[in-house]
């Protein structure tokens, strides 16, 4: 008579345990996905160095930027800053093509930050705190420094190319590549763009009063403000931007290095200025 | 944030209750394979001739869902390649239960072998590939019974 006979174990079947398949995997993955997106994200950026500022513009002007800026409220402070802006432009030697336009928000947020196409978004919050027109040019100086480098345009083709590899990966396609809040959100710079755009605003500051005092003043604001809020500032490690001391050292060693001076007269700012920031105030 | 943190519960409960569950299952088919071995099943087409049996259709199925954490790691081994053996582990228990259920049919009609064993496989959860593997296997062949002990 037949018998069937003893099948031996894990032929068909392995008693490995499978979380170290898991392991070996999702490392492999990550480590997959990072090597992609750091390529990916550095040829994105590169590439997108090479569009022409007129097609930034191009893109830029697929948002209607006016209805977010109260620059028309504020003709006289808006026409002042688009004054400083072109001042600056001109010291940077701006490309005859690279027109910015600054755009004031009456909003308590302080900050500022530089879009595509040229567009500078300045924040009443922060103008408040500003003392004098050196450290206002210091800071559209900086604004201004990341559109000279393409900092906005590498910033999106970075993110771009980055989404679409995330989306091949991952297959989901809910994912939106350039949404609606592309232009108005913070784009994020690299720690390498921050610095050479404090580096170009101390250029401006040079050339435009022959001293660099009151560009540290900018950092300053930034430093008591985070101390105000009682957070920490993030190790520098997790962050893009240089931390403010070393952003503050850094001029002092730009000042020596180039010979500049660090001290010198301040130029005030206009007497209307004070009003209209305060203007929201009296509505 | 909260995609990710869904997705890694999903796994972690994939693991504990998938894991229990297929040791449990491992354990009791080993149980049962040694008793049900004096029945033998072969995948040969001739029965004896000799005019002392006859056939019927036995046949024994399972049905068996994949758990989160298989699908999670057959999804990562999809961007590399290689053997699945998170499906292997499932798709090897799911044919043995099925024989499993196939001879306990025959052993209750009396059978001394069963011939032309075959399987058929197939994946029930629908067209989406989204959705979990569930698959059925289907064992089936031709039980000999004795005419005597009719």
């Amino acid at each position: 008579m037949y018998h069937n006979p003893k099948i031996p174990e894990g032929i068909n079947s392995t008693k490995e345990n499978p979380l170290k398949e898991f392991s070996i995997l999702l490392l492999g993955t990550i480590a997959l996905v990072v090597i992609v997106s750091l390529i990916l994200g550095f040829s994105g950026s590169w590439l997108a160095g090479k569009i022409p500022f007129s097609a930034e513009v191009k893109i830029a002007s697929m948002y209607d930027i006016t209805q977010y800026t109260d620059s028309n409220e504020h003709p006289r402070l808006a026409q002042y800053l688009q004054s400083l802006v072109d001042k600056i432009s001109k010291a940077q030697n701006l490309p005859e093509e690279m027109k910015i336009t600054a755009h004031y928000m009456d909003s308590d947020t302080v900050n500022a930050f530089a879009t595509i196409g040229g567009n500078l978004f300045i924040y009443r919050g922060l103008l408040e705190k500003v003392p004098n027109e050196n450290t206002l040019v210091t800071l559209l100086g900086h604004e201004i420094g990341h559109v000279k480098y393409r900092h906005p345009i590498k910033s999106l083709g970075r993110g771009v190319a980055v989404a679409i590899a995330m989306t091949t990966i991952t297959g989901s396609t809910d994912s939106q590549i350039m949404g609606d809040a592309g232009l108005l959100t913070t784009l994020q710079f690299s720690r390498e763009m921050e610095k050479q755009a404090d580096e170009e605003a101390m250029y401006t500051l040079q050339s435009l009063y022959g001293h660099i005092n009151g560009g540290a003043e900018l950092f300053r604001i930034f430093q008591n403000m985070r101390q105000e809020m009682e957070t920490d500032e993030p190790s520098e490690l997790f962050s893009t931007h240089p931390l403010d001391q070393h952003r503050i050292d850094n001029i002092s060693i730009m000042a020596k290095k180039n010979n500049w001076k660090e001290t010198g007269n301040l130029s005030p700012l206009p007497d209307f200025f004070q009003e209209e920031i305060n203007s929201y105030l009296n509505q | 944030m909260e995609q990710l943190l869904i997705t890694i519960v999903l796994v972690a409960l994939g693991y504990f209750f998938g894991r229990r569950a297929e040791n449990k299952h491992i354990k009791s088919i080993i149980e049962r394979e040694a008793v049900m071995n004096q029945l033998p099943a072969m995948a040969g087409r001739f029965p004896p001739q000799n005019g002392k049996y006859h056939q019927q259709l036995v046949s024994g199925s399972v049905v068996i869902a994949n758990d989160y954490f298989k699908t999670f790691v057959a999804g990562l081994r999809n961007l590399f390649g290689g053997k699945i053996t998170a499906y292997e582990t499932l798709l090897d228990r799911a044919r043995r239960e099925a024989v499993l259920r196939m001879k306990q049919e025959a052993q209750s009609l009396g059978a001394e072998l069963i011939f032309n064993v075959k399987y058929e496989t197939s994946n029930i959860s629908g067209q989406y590939n989204k959705r979990m593997p569930v698959i059925e296997v289907h064992a089936y062949g031709t039980a000999l019974m004795e005419y005597s002990t009719k």
